[in-house]
């Protein structure tokens, strides 16, 4: 089993994650006393922002709603089902779903619709603290926690994480579990479902990981074949191999047991078939490399008769390998006389034949396959793991086997093991042992606990004696998993089940410490390629294929690249506890050569990232001008200012505009394709209908049009002329340009704060955020303001709120 | 002539089996015109679905008249081999897919259903007709059905316009709140359909080792019932009818382990890199499968709506979603084409395979029925109004070829799957939005 794509460097996180556990170090502590406070003290800060002049009553409160709302909202047009002018305003709580819906639009400015007569600041102000004071009191006095789904299984990250966790072997689940649907934005929502090709594949990979774990093939081989994004140039140096080596690929690769494997490769190929890079009689010494030692090399030049089809059908070394975890690598020497000549412009990218051609071979393909001449389980980290006992002498193998798996079953099943829960893994165990030995056993019993429901289910049930839709508080235990599963989305560790099994994790002093603990550790890394990459989407930038006749320099290396700068610069903001609004402003990114030619930044040199401190006149520094923003959001062929302002609005500033209304006609259907982009949709908001929604979301797009759809600043769009930045935000009127938009984004940091704990607070719980969790997320952000919105100032926030510790029977 | 069901001909077409076939000709040969004919044509035995997204270009599509297929449109000209056997059908539509979307045309495909507006695990859509088949000619094979795809990657993040990504990336569901994920790992396809094990005795071996472990799995599934409340307990019953389900398949693997000999195909190990390779290999475990008879229904995603694969290949280097929103303009609507070509031309050495594979008395083909097609219309609109939908295969079944059948616009699609349903044997009045069968398809021997 491989982990990875090659375009992985796990090292160079490890570097960053070593230095900023002791910044972290540094902060522990400090915040303790604010953790004590109990839910029930909501009250006291309720209410906030006292109203300037006269004392705001209900029936001032009901003139503002008639005056500037209940012209659309009333009985008769029910414009998006609000009815606002027979609701109670004297008693929001009454209808707090409603309110809350109000709420929102008024804090983020996006109603009335900026067409409309608009409330005074003060009216505004003196409406939104009347009903937020109302509910939040409401919420304190009966707090509704919502209810999390009783069963969810693992998905494919957890499942991951949990088995690097369980057994210290590193898999790759994608390739052993079906994908995981979304759900509110994120892949652990929709996870209650169990169809039988799940159940199926589970058992595989219960049974392929516990052979891999237990250092056992049953005879058959391991084969893995490692494939190239066909994207990747291969001209340079590739960060993780050896100085002097140019392309080609790292692979961490699991080996089973010592014994000898094949490593084969295969060269690129154009779509006419040739291999690519092989020009007169030039040659290419290709080198493999364990644990970057080399253990092989091969040479391969244009065949005097041109006809390649079968140099590369046996790129093979046989090698002697010791089980376990090894780095793989293939790659070429650099030749001192392979110039980078083109006869076109020259380009970066170097990949596709017809336009911007290899000028040297590429890897395509690595397959690893093996044991031959198989030489037993060997010495690795998952057997040290399992076997934590040996039988001495016969008669014992009964007791040591109950040892291995009782602690082994602790750890998966996240609770204390009693010796009834022992009988059937043994059982497994015994029919092992009796055809293949004590190992045998072992692994027949490993793979019996990872098909275990009790593995692969969490399971958060009511308390005997809960009343129905009565709030409860959650067990130490579920606790436990909760808290792991948000931070690490894996199992909890020794020390966590510890404190639960004690009972002391319900305590706000030790539930603060095991947070804090868990945020310095390494697996945190998780919130960065997890939470974020999802939230941001950064994950679909495996998508990302921007048009090659438009952006020809555009290959899989400035991907990965723009992946590696977002999720470094969002684990800094994570590891030195920074404040979450220097995620919008910061005068620092991360850098490596590709990355910084491709934004115009001087004095990068070679393949590893570094941070690096930006002038200002770079026009880098925050996520909204990160090459992996702009790119998801933008078209194969050019920049969609609609998406980048659904982006925006959904993502930073906490307003998701609605779907498309139905029957509204595609922009594309109605308007001439080949006007200027903001042209195009100023015709589409003539239309009325769309013009409800794309005046508030068009100018936040507009704001970056100065990007183009690959991320690169530009002041001129082609034969459309010079660009025009001017945007808007809601309740922040037009302004210019990125820097305009971060400034006005700034201007209510709460805005962001709120919006970061919802999405936080929705893959720390599983499910969608509810009217009844605002108070909750009103509270957290309300508690963060003075420690300036730092990272675990919001985590600890959800993690002591109402509806991470509590949960509402049924 | 707008071909109307009441107006119909009682006619029975012979062309096209003469090549092929001879003895299930006799069925097909009964005068249909002696209405109420007792003498049963063969159900059809197989039924296949394949899914192409975002709607085709018309004009390179339709076959110009209707009745007899004649000459064969751009996009279609790979099925020349097959034509006998291939029925082309026009102005068809998905209603419950409104308002028009990229999800609502893969969730509605199969099932004719709304697809509830939620991004949550309350999704809801309709049983799929796949599925409806599969309860009746799935319950004898070892799989009751094979879900197949092309996307290694589900969508991460948000979807689409609040719909949950389940409605794009699940062309097939059990229930209406039960979506069947698809495999698009051939290896996987491959173990899922062999097992592990190269000899029959480690086959059978491995296969009582799952069983075993599903023993214990199931055992401690029951116990879990009794720890949570009501509400959930019917959630932890569709788990133990899960268990049931793979627990049958593993006894049908193992009957039919000394069977079924191991197929004529290496172990397939990786992800092969050009679509086409995958596309084909993912068609071959079709045929094998079905050879082997390990399943009747299979449904195959060929790929993904708004999906942005570019087909350099041939020629189209340009995303497909962006490009499908071609607006009238000629020169995206060529490579709308050209990709809509490329995909009926894999669907046609797939046909050809089958066609070639001896099966009984005739071929794979003959006792196969495949569905092939799309739930948008006209992709730049998202309309579902004339849907690119073609039937192929099935002669043994009394299913006629060489046509072209151009309904009244607005037919629903549903009337085709009530269609292939009767002929499966399944008899509802009704399917999704239906509101007749699709008549002249198949010979009007009543089963």
């Amino acid at each position: 089993m491989r982990n990875g794509s090659p375009g992985a460097l796990p090292h160079v996180r490890a570097v960053t994650i070593g230095l900023a556990g002791l910044a972290l170090a540094v902060t522990l502590g400090v915040r303790a006393g604010a953790f004590a406070e109990a839910p029930a003290a909501e009250a006291r800060i309720a209410q906030t922002s006292p109203a300037v002049g006269a004392v705001p009553t209900a029936s001032s409160h009901r003139r503002t709603l008639d005056r500037y709302c209940v012209t659309c909202h009333n009985q008769k047009l029910k414009t998006a089902g609000v009815l606002l002018d027979t609701v109670d305003v004297a008693d929001p709580a009454a209808g707090a779903e409603v309110w809350e819906r109000v709420v929102r639009k008024l804090r983020t400015s996006t109603m009335p619709p900026s067409n409309m007569p608009q409330p005074s600041d003060e009216e505004r102000g003196q409406l939104l603290s009347w009903l937020e004071g109302a509910l939040d009191r409401a919420a304190a006095a009966r707090p509704d926690p919502g209810r999390t789904e009783t069963l969810r299984r693992l998905n494919r990250t957890e499942y991951q994480n949990a088995i690097r966790d369980l057994l210290l072997v590193e898999i790759d689940a994608a390739s052993l579990l079906p994908p995981d649907e979304s759900g509110h934005g994120f892949d652990n929502v929709i996870v209650g479902d169990l169809p039988p090709a799940l159940v199926d594949r589970y058992i595989s990979a219960a049974q392929r990981i516990s052979r891999l774990a237990t250092g056992r093939t049953q005879g058959t081989l391991q084969s893995d074949i490692i494939r190239v994004a066909p994207d990747l140039t291969q001209e340079q140096h590739a960060d993780g191999l050896p100085i002097g080596t140019r392309g080609g690929v790292s692979i961490k690769y699991t080996f089973a047991q010592d014994g000898e494997y094949d490593i084969q490769f295969y060269l690129a190929r154009s779509y006419s078939g040739d291999i690519e890079g092989l020009k007169g009689s030039e040659q290419h010494e290709i080198r493999v490399l364990l644990d970057r030692r080399p253990i092989g090399t091969m040479t391969v030049q244009r065949p005097p008769d041109g006809d390649d089809s079968l140099l590369d059908r046996n790129l093979k070394i046989r090698v002697p390998v010791t089980a376990g975890p090894h780095d793989v690598g293939v790659t070429f020497v650099r030749n001192s006389s392979s110039l980078l000549e083109t006869a076109r412009q020259p380009l970066l990218a170097h990949f596709n034949e017809r336009r911007h051609p290899r000028i040297t071979p590429a890897i395509q393909q690595v397959s690893i396959t093996g044991p031959y001449a198989a030489k037993g389980g060997g010495d690795t980290p998952s057997r040290r793991r399992i076997f934590v006992c040996r039988p001495a002498e016969a008669g014992q193998d009964d007791a040591c086997a109950r040892q291995i798996l009782s602690t082994l079953m602790r750890r998966a099943f996240r609770r204390p093991i009693v010796d009834a829960d022992l009988e059937r893994p043994l059982a497994f165990y015994r029919e092992g042992r009796s055809s293949g030995g004590f190992d045998a056993g072992i692994e027949r019993a490993v793979g019996a606990v990872l098909f275990n429901p009790e593995f692969l289910l969490r399971v958060e049930a009511d308390p005997s004696g809960a009343k129905a839709g009565v709030p409860y508080r959650i067990s130490d235990l579920e606790l436990a998993s909760r808290l792991s599963f948000f931070l690490w989305s894996s199992i909890p560790d020794d020390a966590l089940l510890d404190a639960a099994i004690r009972g002391d994790l319900r305590r706000p002093e030790v539930l603060e410490q095991q947070a804090r603990r868990m945020l310095a550790d390494p697996r945190s890394f998780n919130l960065t390629s997890n939470f974020a990459g999802q939230w941001l989407q950064l994950r679909n930038l495996d998508a990302v294929s921007p048009n090659v006749r438009l952006y020809p320099d555009f290959d899989d290396n400035l991907r990965q690249a723009f992946r590696q700068e977002s999720e470094l610069f969002v684990d800094s903001v994570l590891r030195e506890d920074r404040s979450m609004l220097d995620l919008l402003k910061a005068d620092y990114t991360f850098l490596n050569e590709r990355l910084a030619k491709h934004y115009g930044i001087a004095g990068v040199y070679g393949s590893r990232f570094r941070r690096v401190t930006l002038a200002p006149e770079s026009r880098r520094g925050g996520l909204l001008r990160h090459g992996s923003v702009l790119s998801v959001t933008s078209f194969a062929t050019r920049t969609s200012p609609v998406v980048r302002g659904v982006w925006v609005l959904s993502n930073v500033f906490g307003a998701p505009p609605p779907p498309p209304l139905p029957n509204v006609p595609a922009l594309d259907g109605n308007v001439p394709a080949n006007l200027p982009i903001r042209e195009r949709l100023a015709a589409h908001r003539k239309d009325p209908v769309c013009a409800s929604c794309h005046r508030t979301i068009d100018p936040v797009g507009f704001a970056l049009e100065n990007f183009d759809a690959v991320g690169r600043w530009r002041d001129h769009d082609g034969d459309n002329g010079a660009i025009d930045a001017e945007g808007g935000l809601p309740g922040a009127g037009t302004l210019k340009g990125v820097a305009g938009l971060e400034e006005a984004l700034l201007r209510r940091p709460e805005l962001f704060a709120a919006t970061v704990t919802e999405k936080l607070l929705t893959f720390a719980l599983g499910r969608g955020v509810e009217y009844y969790d605002a108070p909750a997320i009103r509270r957290i952000v309300r508690e963060a303001r003075p420690d300036n919105y730092r990272f675990s100032s919001l985590v600890l926030g959800i993690v002591k709120s109402v509806p991470f510790q509590m949960r509402r029977a049924s | 002539m707008i071909i109307t069901k009441k107006a119909l001909p009682r006619r029975t077409f012979l062309r096209g089996l003469q090549a092929t076939l001879a003895l299930p000709l006799l069925d097909a040969m009964i005068p249909a015109a002696t209405a109420l004919a007792q003498t049963p044509a063969k159900p059809v035995r197989r039924l296949g679905f394949v899914y192409i997204p975002m709607g085709c270009d018309h004009g390179r599509w339709t076959p110009a008249g209707q009745g007899t297929l004649g000459e064969l449109t751009p996009i279609l000209a790979p099925l020349e081999g097959v034509k006998e056997q291939l029925t082309v059908i026009t102005n068809l539509r998905l209603e419950q897919s409104y308002p028009g979307t990229h999800d609502t045309a893969n969730a509605g495909f199969l099932s004719a259903a709304f697809a509830k507006h939620t991004e949550s695990s309350d999704y809801y859509l309709g049983t799929t007709a796949d599925q409806v088949a599969a309860k009746e000619i799935g319950r004898e094979t070892q799989l009751p059905s094979l879900e197949l795809a092309m996307d290694l990657n589900p969508l991460a993040g948000v979807c689409n316009n609040g719909y949950a990504c389940v409605y794009q990336n699940c062309l097939s569901w059990s229930s209406p709140t039960t979506p069947l994920p698809s495999e698009a790992h051939p290896r996987i396809v491959f173990e899922r359909l062999f097992g592990e094990g190269d000899s029959v005795d480690g086959r059978r071996a491995a296969l009582r080792e799952r069983a075993s472990l599903l023993d214990s799995f199931s055992d401690d599934i029951a116990r879990l019932k009794r720890r949570v409340g009501a509400t959930d307990r019917a959630r932890v019953d569709q788990y133990l009818d899960t268990i049931r389900e793979v627990e049958r398949q593993i006894q049908r693997a193992e009957a039919g382990a000394a069977t079924n000999p191991m197929p004529d195909l290496d172990r397939p190990v990786g992800v092969p890199a050009a679509f086409a390779d995958h596309a084909n290999l993912m068609f071959d475990l079709q045929v094998l499968a079905f050879q082997a008879d390990i399943t009747r229904v299979v449904t195959f995603q060929l790929a993904r709506e708004l999906n942005n694969r570019t087909y350099p290949e041939i020629g189209v280097p340009d995303p497909h979603h962006p490009t499908s929103h071609h607006g009238n303009d000629p020169e995206k609507l060529a490579k709308i084409a050209k990709i809509n070509q490329f995909h009926v031309s894999l669907f046609a050495r797939f046909l050809d395979k089958l066609k070639a594979t001896q099966d009984g008395d005739g071929s794979l083909l003959d006792n196969t029925v495949y569905l092939y097609g799309s739930g948008l219309g006209n992709s730049s609109i998202h309309d579902h109004e004339n849907l690119p939908i073609l039937v192929a295969g099935g002669a043994a079944c009394g299913m006629k070829g060489g046509r072209h059948i151009k309904y009244e616009a607005g037919t629903p699609l549903a009337n085709l799957h009530l269609t292939l349903l009767d002929r499966v044997g399944v008899r509802v009045d009704k399917f999704g939005d239906s509101n007749g069968k699709i008549e002249d398809l198949f010979d009007l021997v009543a089963l």
